[in-house]
């Protein structure tokens, strides 16, 4: 079977590195796409370390050619049913690694005091007043997710707020040139709020934005 | 401060974050896909049809195409 790892322009150069059965990266092409992939006898094993080496063998190609990550783990039967995909998708991703050139993925986390800690509270005085807190804390974080947004506006491309079970998390697509400033801004943020732990991860390649949702939903 | 990430430092939290978008995000195509953390799958997500815990589809999967 086939693991597919990126999406990458016809003309990219040939990866070196082995996969994480260990066999050697293979480039299938098509006229304006091409797919980086691994065959392998078995599934991939989804274990928290090929995980973590998958994601980290994308980086690693990220440095060499722009691409888009194919969600992990997804597997092919053949390269004929690889190239079948490549071959329908292909102006469609040709553009969208056009349109995220020189861009990359950074995720802000914002986190504080123990919300959900009022709401375990309430839950047992009564259910208005779970109610209450829940609308509190939901507020809390829009209101959070607002302030961010508006922060980062000038620096990015495109903001989606993603789920997290604790907090707020907002990946940011953003002009590497303009990581640098981005962290500043959100780093100058946190230190005038002491009670919230900020994390800002990336730059990575874009993992949430590899289609255009303003141009899908328009 | 006090929170379930308290005890880790900011680059395990990145990392967490990254690996999420790798499972999280990322193309989906025409394909299988099962999400998992641990050797535990937790979705099971095939030919962008089904999106329900994992033991809940099982049993409708076709044998070839169950995860090990």
């Amino acid at each position: 079977m086939m693991l597919l790892y990126a999406i990458v322009p016809a003309d990219a150069p040939a990866p070196e590195e082995h996969g994480l059965a260990g066999r050697r990266l293979e480039t299938i092409r098509s006229a304006l796409a091409a797919v980086i992939v691994e065959e392998r006898p078995d599934h991939p094993r989804r274990s928290n370390e090929e995980s973590r080496t998958f994601v980290e063998m994308i980086c690693s190609l990220a440095t060499i050619t722009p691409l888009l990550p194919v969600r992990f783990p997804t597997v092919l039967p053949t390269r004929s049913a690889v190239l079948a995909e490549l071959q329908a998708h292909e102006a469609a991703w040709r553009r969208r690694l056009t349109e995220l050139d020189g861009l990359s993925e950074v995720v802000i986390r914002a986190q504080w005091e123990d919300p959900d800690q009022e709401i375990d509270a309430a839950s047992h005085t009564s259910g208005t007043s779970y109610l209450l807190s829940r609308a509190a804390t939901l507020q809390h974080h829009e209101a959070t997710v607002a302030e961010i947004s508006e922060l980062v506006r000038h620096l990015t491309c495109q903001i989606k707020v993603l789920s997290s079970q604790q907090g707020i998390r907002i990946a940011c697509l953003v002009a590497n040139a303009d990581v640098p400033q981005l962290k500043d801004a959100i780093l100058g943020w946190q230190q005038a709020r002491d009670d919230r732990q900020m994390v800002v991860g990336g730059p990575w390649p874009p993992f949430s934005f590899v289609v255009d949702q303003e141009a899908v939903n328009a | 401060m006090s929170n379930a990430l308290e005890k880790w430092s900011n680059e395990q939290v990145a990392l967490v974050d990254l690996i999420d978008r790798v499972i999280g995000g990322g193309v989906v195509i025409t394909g299988d896909v099962v999400l998992g953390i641990a050797d535990v799958d937790l979705v099971y997500l095939g030919l962008r049809l089904v999106l329900a815990p994992a033991h809940e589809v099982d049993q409708s999967i076709p044998l070839g195409r169950r995860s090990a």
